[in-house]
């Protein structure tokens, strides 16, 4: 007596009701299907041909090889299903195959993807470096142009980003004009600097893409020495030379493509995109401000300034707190104390004799290019 | 022939899949998401269409999937290749003036929408071709393109009519769908019409308006918007969050009435599907999901408060929360960083094995138990097609996201 099924022959929409018979010839065996009713054969599975595909685990639904590929024979039942498997083995023997073809697919392309993520990490520093390279230094000026217009725009309220002293043959611009020059001597940078001290309550100094530097009153008024002053103002040129602006749009664009790929969302617009790309482009971002640090260090060279004095301009108007601390992987900047860790070293080694990089005629004619600090305040809290 | 069904009585569809057997799938996809880098996914999608598909019963005789994951992550991959592009658009589009990047923003939003109703097409053809019942293959023709169009144009006479074009948008979708879709070598049919909409929507659209407006009149009078000076008052937003709640159910009243009517205005041949959907039932299925979503976050916050208390025992001493404590005891950025990405990743698979496990598979229940298939029988004659090969996986749905089953 054989076991009830059912059967589709794959090339009608027509049930059959069987009976499955196993016959042995040799080595070989075979499946036999018989109309349940009148006992005609409807068809011989050779049993190296079977396999086993998904159904619930009280159903048994077999196909075969070089048969119509909707063929199936339909077992339902425990008993049944049991007998079968036990006079097919091969059954068994295909699922495992199948689930380790699938682990194998499923490890490889992990192993693939995570090789593009650490390829990426260690790459995007270097080929963005290199694409920022390509773009001509025009293009990058332009740039630099609509990211001055959108943040002056977006300080509107407060008062945009007037310029302190407009008279480029002011004792002052000219100083810092000077520096520039010098600061840039031999980087081969495509840029001319135009640096800006402009009035605004915030301590903060920037490069945008071109050349073009400002330097906030607020930061200028808590440097104590032109030391702290000539070292950021360094660092800041230091991403100016190395197109730090230009590298680091470059980079996010990729980031923000390569966190799409892992969560397939291309749309990129969810939470964990936000946060996957924050931790990554912020680690972009110490990278270059420890370059631009560098790169300060590298102009202290040739000028008589400490470069050290920057991480204490820094540190004095953002203290590093438990909260910085704990969040540091999120940062763009580095920790003040092992930025200034690092400078020390670099400075250790300073020729002597070298000119300071402005006299004291000239720093206090950049001290008060944005007019006395003090009456300044007084002026705000009338 | 199969003699159970000669009688040619109606048949009734059966679905026998369980939540604890979907809810154990999806535990163990979103486990495996982790160490894959998330590429598990392809393989969870397979697993769960399985799930639905396998325990589908039409007549004795259940669906089968036939896609894999291999295919699906083949079609990502080559999805990838049209957005690379629009990447690099984007980029440059950012680099421009503020105007030029915000009009260009604008077209890639529109060209993204209108992507979407591609994705939607393609991804309906993949399901159906990979649809296997009593060994023949459902199918799909039209033009995926086509329908991106038609959509997009629908939704654009939408937004200019305030919804009012609806029912013809529905009816013409929907028709478009099934009168391109195939059993075998038998097309199907579509009778329905804008017409069989028409008054469940406009009387819900009526219905909308009067009470959002009522709620929105209620919460300016209780001051929820202060004018000048005036202190908002949070009592305001009662009115405003029931009249909310109301049309929510209006809502949930036109769609059990679209599901029920477009669902049984489909025809093959001499097989006649009728589905009935309530509106209760529906209702129903949305508020299992919040009940099970409300509870399985309480779950995690005490979980994730005694997990905390465990490690930084100081910053709760003397019951109140202390930050800097907290923040001290992380020990560095690793710990705040991994402590961060568990806690979004738990509440992310919370809410989505909640909407996995009460909305779709509860929609997919209903559907199913409500469906009775008549003339059954007359679709033994139907023969086998040749195979979909040019198919490879949903590609450009997976990549916006285009959720369906």
């Amino acid at each position: 007596m054989g076991i009830p099924g059912r059967f589709h022959d794959g090339l009608s929409a027509a049930v059959h009701l069987v009976e499955l018979d196993y016959e042995r010839r040799g080595e070989e065996g075979t499946l036999i299907v018989r109309d349940a009713g009148q006992g005609s054969e409807l068809a011989r599975w050779p049993a190296a041909e079977l396999y086993a595909v998904h159904a619930p685990k009280d159903v048994l639904r077999l196909a075969a090889n070089r048969q119509p590929t909707g063929a199936r024979v339909i077992v339902e039942g425990h008993k049944d299903i049991g007998r079968i498997m036990a006079t097919l083995p091969v059954l068994h023997h295909k699922r495992r195959q199948e689930t380790q073809r699938q682990v194998r697919i499923a490890v490889t392309a992990t192993v693939a993807l995570a090789s593009v993520i650490v390829a990426y990490l260690f790459g995007v520093p270097v080929l963005a470096g290199r694409i920022a390279g390509l773009v001509p230094a025009a293009w990058e000026q332009s740039l630099g142009e609509t990211v001055a217009t959108q943040m002056e725009a977006s300080l509107v309220e407060s008062g945009g980003l007037p310029v302190c002293d407009p008279d480029p043959r002011s004792l002052a611009n000219r100083a810092l004009t000077r520096f520039g020059r010098e600061a840039l001597n031999g980087s081969g940078s495509p840029f001319e600097l135009d640096i800006r001290v402009v009035r605004s309550d915030i301590p903060n100094a920037f490069a945008v893409p071109g050349g073009r530097i400002y330097f906030f009153s607020a930061l200028l008024d808590r440097a104590t020495s032109p030391d702290e002053f000539a070292g950021v103002l360094a660092h800041e040129i230091g991403h100016v030379v190395y197109r730090h602006g230009l590298e680091h749009l470059i980079s996010t664009a990729g980031t923000g493509a390569l966190i799409g790929f892992i969560l397939g969302d291309m749309t990129g617009l969810s939470v964990a995109a936000g946060l996957g790309a924050t931790l990554i482009d912020s680690r972009f971002s110490r990278v270059s401000e420890l370059e631009a640090d560098r790169y300060a260090a590298s102009v202290a060279q040739r000028l008589d300034f400490n470069p050290a004095g920057l991480a204490d301009l820094i540190g004095r108007v953002g203290e590093d707190d438990r909260f910085a601390r704990a969040l540091a992987l999120f940062s763009t900047h580095p920790l003040t104390e092992d930025r200034k860790a690092a400078l020390e070293i670099l400075a250790a080694e300073r020729p002597a004799g070298l000119e300071p990089p402005f006299s004291s005629a000239e720093w206090d004619a950049i001290r008060n290019m944005c007019g006395d600090p003090y009456l300044r305040s007084r002026e705000q809290n009338k | 022939m199969v003699g159970e069904q000669g009688s040619g009585e109606p048949v009734q569809v059966v679905f026998s899949g369980s939540r604890r057997e979907l809810g154990a799938i999806l535990l163990r996809g979103y486990g495996l998401l982790v160490p894959t880098i998330g590429l598990y996914r392809f393989w969870l999608t397979s697993w769960r269409r399985r799930f639905y598909w396998s325990h589908t019963d039409i007549g004795g005789d259940r669906l089968e999937y036939t896609g894999n994951a291999s295919q699906l992550l083949l079609g990502f991959l080559m999805a990838l290749a049209v957005f690379v592009p629009l990447y690099g658009l984007f980029f440059y589009l950012s680099t421009l003036s503020t105007e030029a990047a915000f009009v260009g923003y604008g077209g890639i939003g529109i060209f993204i929408w209108f992507l979407v109703g591609y994705a939607i097409y393609r991804g309906r053809d993949f399901r159906l071709s990979r649809t296997l019942w009593r060994g023949i293959r459902f199918d799909q023709t039209g033009s995926a393109w086509g329908y991106a169009f038609r959509r997009f144009g629908w939704s654009v006479l939408m937004v200019f009519t305030g919804g009012l074009v609806y029912p013809f948008m529905a009816a013409n979708l929907w028709r478009y769908r099934y009168r391109h879709s195939w059993y075998g070598d038998r097309q199907f049919s579509f009778a329905g019409s804008w017409r069989q909409l028409a008054w469940p929507y406009y009387t819900s659209y009526v219905a909308v308006l009067l009470i959002g407006g009522i709620g929105l009149v209620a919460g300016i009078g209780l001051d929820v918007w202060p004018g000048d000076g005036a202190q908002l008052n949070p009592a305001g937003f009662v009115p405003i969050a029931i009249s909310a709640l109301l049309c929510g159910l209006v809502a949930l009243f036109y769609q059990s009435r679209e599901v029920t009517r477009m669902f049984s205005s489909i025809e093959l041949e001499a097989a006649r599907l009728t589905v009935g959907v309530s509106a209760r039932s529906l209702f129903w299925i949305y508020l299992l999901f919040t009940l099970g979503l409300t509870i399985t976050v309480c779950l995690l916050l005490v979980g994730g408060l005694l997990v905390l208390g465990a490690v930084a025992g100081e910053a709760f001493a003397g019951g109140s929360f202390d930050m800097e404590a907290f923040l001290g005891n992380l020990r560095g950025s690793f710990a705040t960083v991994a402590a961060i990405i568990a806690g979004y990743l738990l509440i992310l698979g919370a809410f989505s094995l909640n909407r996995e496990v009460f909305i779709r598979l509860g929609y997919w229940k209903l559907v199913a138990h409500g469906a009775v298939i008549s003339g059954l029988d007359n679709l033994g004659g139907v023969q086998a097609r040749d195979e979909d090969k040019a198919l490879v996986g949903e590609g450009l749905a997976d990549a916006l996201n285009v959720g369906a089953y």
